[in-house]
């Protein structure tokens, strides 16, 4: 059998189509951002070669505001992993518990995940309308008219605004993951740590934790690159606005696209942030690998 | 490993060498007798006060020439532009339309340059005079001499007003000077009337304050030199334009939530009676026209004699339709596009949404009685500007858009406007 | 085992409930203001069940707002999308997975490359690509970049649930004269169930929900999906929510429906991809 499986043609023939498009799709569309990347082009007109201006341009303009994007996407980073996580890690370890009502919960806890983004982002866009939202409304209702904001136009209020429907979508994704893995841990664990008098909390500390912890990883790793990617919500409620208050590196790129005709410049950003994903998730591995 | 490589470069290599091969046209058919199928892509959706123009013209134009037939796609504004570029960009004959509507100015001009525009200098000069459609009307689809462009509309930037809530405020006549405008807004928030609405989230609204007001300070020879970028931002009256809508804007002229609101909500707003004012684009008349309050219409007041004269606006033709070169059926194209933009400005004056580029050869007696009127301050005029985003081009007209996006967030004052733009525009 | 004491039970239970109605109530809402008209919307009968149910909205979503369309659309779209992206795989995993050959570790690490890579990236590229190919507006157009953009977690998962497959089933198969097709297809395949119901509920989540590529990509009005229908109709009815909502309930609940029936099994599809990735 190792000589049939060894077999050069059938290698070939069954990696060729997912090669072919791996690298048709994926691969070589970033070698030409890349090379894009050194041209100003405006996507019609010849290109002109101007070598690494546009990445120079890209980190020192502040009418483009690339450092202000990438903090963005960075706070969201942060809040994704030391927030939306923590919260889905509780859940998780609540209702990896058999409680009453279990499949209830994680069946609800993990809906917004399966209702389209635009659709949430709609949905988000009516409930934060400064006349009409139920937000104001019900803060109206309640007597704190004086919290009321025009919650997507200020730029105080517009980035945390957009980041919450965010947060709120995935924490249920994030939830089933780490609940997958509290699950799996072998109940004779759980038991002889109990029996040495452990309570809940050590419980979950010393054997749970550690047992999911590549699961927890898996789980960082998306939060990040995904905060990284972040662009449909976004693109709804604000497009980047107002005053690029709530502008990330892919809303920053389209705009430079579609808008203002830059498509080598549009190309730098995306060659960033493909070295930015990266990048991430070589760190957050490294990081795991280090408390090893 | 090698072996690897080599596959993976070989299949890499797969689209390029596909893209190479895959430039040919598409067979021309003939345009004599044969049925033939034009594209033609607009932003005549549904809301649209253009549509029933468009609709019409087409009918129209499909009646009297049985062997064309001309299929209508309607994109949403922005997504528009995006996808107008993109099909550009991407160059290939059968993704693009035939006819395209396009903003005049530099958004067309970036095509012409790419050679991706059909001239209809031959068409003009052929099958129409002068009488129907004067050269200056086609001055904004106009590079180095030559016509590209056929513009469907004809707008300026008004100021509809709602004489109902105007009266509650004391006031039976629109305000004709800057002292009696702010008097007058006094008067409405007094009253318990927010004046003015203006869309935050769509930012060629804000322009559509911001430039009558830097009209009325520097006059129309001045602000047509900065569009055009002949002359520097640093301006003084322009700093000042800015500081003095600004003022508005901390006196409470201005509907706080405008500023997350796109125009389509404020528009509502203004025609619900909530605002009573409206500053935007001529095409809104016959919308404002149809709203259950008296309306009336004027333009803003001159902010410095010494510079302006009430008798200029900020507009022109903006809206043309366009033939692409990479058109199988170019030539006729180009007849239908110049026909078909005749007829959508003639429908387009009947509907009042907008004054007539071409014009008229067709009874305007039962015209809006609000549009006669903007047509009166319209002949009036002795200069006109475009548009400021349409005049720039693509890249510079998005960082001036970025700006004045700041002034209606208050982040810059008009010192800081015109120091911005003077050093990212030069 | 020790009892949790009664205060923190009813604690647990107060935060699981409060965060069940975070997750609920937008939904609702949804679906009430749907059901409203304007003056009910913006008046007094804000969150509460419409005095008055106004299915016109339905009607205006489905004949002005095409959503039936664009929904058929997005079903044509993400189902071939899973087909592919299966197939493609599937076919990969078992070369990396059961074939013999050196520097297979370092391509199973290429492939995962994929997963990090954001999608938009590569708009420009992929657009020009497609248009010289004479692609655009149609269903490939999307099909393919989704299978591509599925790829690396496609394989991520199937080579969990392939690993677990014991050689000694192809090694018998191989002594039953069995090829390296016959072992593929009547062996491996059918065994890999599991693999296709997570593989199938990864790829439908990321192609169902794409905006961008599905807005520049397709221009002909007839060949939309759901998230650009649902974007065109809200900026056509931007003063009416009525609609908006009908077309977002629309938009949702065929998804929620079948959630609601085969939920354990969505989730436990999605469990095993986490645990095998």
């Amino acid at each position: 059998m190792n000589k049939m499986y060894s077999d050069k043609r059938y290698i070939i023939l069954f990696l060729l189509p997912a090669l072919i498009l791996f690298c048709g799709v994926l691969i070589a569309p970033i070698g030409a951002s890349g090379y894009y990347s050194f041209f100003d082009w405006n996507g019609f007109t010849d290109k002109t070669f101007i070598g690494l201006s546009n990445y120079k341009e890209l980190f020192t303009s502040d009418s483009i505001g690339f450092m202000k994007a990438l903090g963005n996407s960075l706070l969201l980073a942060v809040l994704s992993v030391f927030l939306q996580l923590p919260l889905a890690l509780l859940l998780a370890l609540v209702l990896g518990k058999n409680i009453k009502g279990e499949r209830t919960f994680l069946s609800v806890y993990f809906m917004p995940v399966l209702i389209s983004t635009v659709v949430i982002g709609q949905l988000w866009l009516k409930i934060y309308n400064p006349d009409y939202g139920v937000l104001n409304v019900a803060l109206r209702a309640v007597g704190l008219d004086d919290l009321t904001r025009i919650w997507l136009g200020d730029k105080a209020t517009a980035l945390g605004a957009v980041f919450v429907p965010i947060l709120w979508q995935y924490v249920g994704y994030h939830m089933l993951l780490l609940y997958a893995g509290v699950k799996s841990v072998p109940p004779e664990l759980r038991e002889a740590a109990m029996l040495d008098g452990a309570s809940d909390g050590q419980v979950n500390r010393f054997i749970v934790l550690p047992y999911i912890k590549p699961i927890i990883k898996i789980s960082v790793i998306f939060a990040v690159t995904g905060s990284l990617k972040s662009f449909d919500l976004i693109y709804v409620l604000t497009n980047g606005g107002p005053l690029h208050a709530t502008e990330v590196p892919s809303t920053l790129m389209i705009s430079m696209l579609f808008l203002r005709n830059r498509y080598g410049m549009g190309s730098t950003i995306a060659v960033l942030l493909i070295l930015l994903c990266f990048g991430f998730a070589l760190l957050i591995n490294l990081i795991f690998k280090e408390e090893d | 490993m090698k072996k690897i490589l080599a596959i993976i470069l070989c299949v890499c290599m797969v689209p390029f060498m596909v893209a190479c091969g895959g430039g040919g046209q598409s067979g021309g058919e003939s345009s004599d007798g044969e049925q033939v199928t034009l594209k033609l892509w607009s932003i005549a959706t549904e809301s649209d006060a253009n549509r029933p123009a468009y609709l019409q013209a087409i009918e129209d134009y499909e009646a009297a020439h049985p062997n064309v037939k001309i299929e209508m796609e309607a994109f949403e504004n922005e997504s528009y532009k995006t996808k107008i570029k993109a099909a550009m960009s991407g160059g290939s004959s059968e993704d693009l339309p035939d006819i395209f509507f396009t903003w005049g100015g530099a958004f067309l001009g970036d095509f012409v340059d790419a050679g991706k525009v059909v001239c209809l200098d031959d068409i003009y000069a052929n099958n129409y005079t002068e009488e129907q459609i004067p050269s200056v009307m086609l001055n904004n689809s106009s590079y180095d001499g030559k016509h590209y462009g056929v513009p469907t509309t004809f707008n300026i930037v008004a100021m509809y007003a709602n004489m109902d809530l105007l009266k509650q405020a004391g006031w039976d006549k629109v305000p004709e000077t800057y002292e009696e405008l702010t008097k007058c807004c006094d008067d409405l928030v007094a009253a318990g009337i927010i004046p003015f609405g203006c869309a935050g989230s769509e930012t060629w609204c804000v322009t559509e304050y911001l430039e009558p007001i830097i009209l009325k300070s520097i006059g129309y020879e001045d602000l047509n030199k900065i569009f055009a970028g002949e002359a520097t931002w640093n301006d003084p009256d322009i700093a000042k334009s800015v500081d003095t809508l600004q003022e508005m804007i901390d006196k409470g002229y201005f509907d706080p939530s405008g500023i997350a609101l796109g125009n389509d909500e404020v528009k509502a707003n203004f025609l619900a009676g909530k605002t009573a004012f409206y500053q935007n684009g001529s095409w809104n008349t016959g919308e404002v026209a149809g709203a259950d309050f008296e309306s009336s219409v004027a333009m803003f007041p001159v902010m410095n004699a010494e510079r302006s004269t009430a008798n200029c606006a900020i507009g022109g033709p903006s809206d043309h339709l366009a033939v692409c070169s990479e058109s199988a059926n170019a030539d006729l194209a180009a007849e239908v596009a110049v026909e078909l933009g005749k007829e959508i400005c003639h429908y387009n004056y009947l509907n009042a949404v907008g004054l007539p580029a071409w014009t008229p050869d067709y009874d305007t007696s039962a015209l809006e009685p609000l549009m006669v009127q903007i047509g009166d301050i319209v002949n009036k005029c002795e200069g006109m500007v475009l548009f400021g985003d349409t005049a720039m081009s693509a890249d510079p007209a998005q960082i001036y858009l970025d700006y004045v996006a700041k002034v209606y967030g208050k982040e810059i004052d008009g010192q800081g406007f015109i120091d911005g733009l003077t050093k990212d525009l030069q | 085992m020790k009892k949790t004491s009664k205060a923190k039970e009813v604690f647990i239970y107060i935060g699981l409930f409060i965060w069940l109605i975070i997750n609920l109530f937008p939904v609702y809402w949804m679906f009430t203001f749907s059901l409203k008209s304007n003056p009910e919307i913006f008046g007094d009968n804000v969150i509460g069940l419409p005095k008055e149910w106004l299915w016109s909205n339905y009607s205006t979503a489905l004949h002005t707002g095409n959503m039936g369309l664009y929904f058929m659309n997005s079903a044509i779209v993400a189902v071939s999308t899973i087909l592919i992206t299966l197939v493609v795989a599937l076919m990969a995993t078992f070369a990396l997975s059961r074939l013999i050959w050196k520097r297979r570790k370092t391509l199973n690490k290429f492939f995962m490359l994929g997963l990090t890579i954001p999608i938009h990236a590569s708009i420009v590229p992929v657009y020009v690509t497609l248009s010289r190919l004479n692609m655009l507006n149609t269903y490939w157009a999307l099909i393919i970049p989704y299978s591509a953009f599925s790829l690396a977690m496609a394989i991520l998962v199937c080579i969990g649930f392939m690993n677990e497959i014991p050689h000694e089933l192809d090694e018998s198969a191989c002594i039953d004269g069995c090829g390296v097709f016959g072992i593929f297809f009547r062996i491996i395949c059918p065994l890999m169930k599991p693999a296709i119901a997570t593989v199938g509920i990864y790829t439908f989540l990321q192609c169902w929900n794409e905006l961008m590529f599905a807005n520049v990509f397709i221009s002909n009005n007839a060949l939309r999906t759901l998230p650009v229908g649902v974007q065109a109709l809200s900026g056509q009815y931007t003063t009416e929510w009525g609609p908006i909502g009908a077309a977002l309930v629309l938009a949702t609940f065929p998804t929620l429906l079948v959630y609601i029936f085969l939920s354990k099994k969505i989730q436990e599809s999605f469990i095993a991809g986490a645990i095998k990735g």
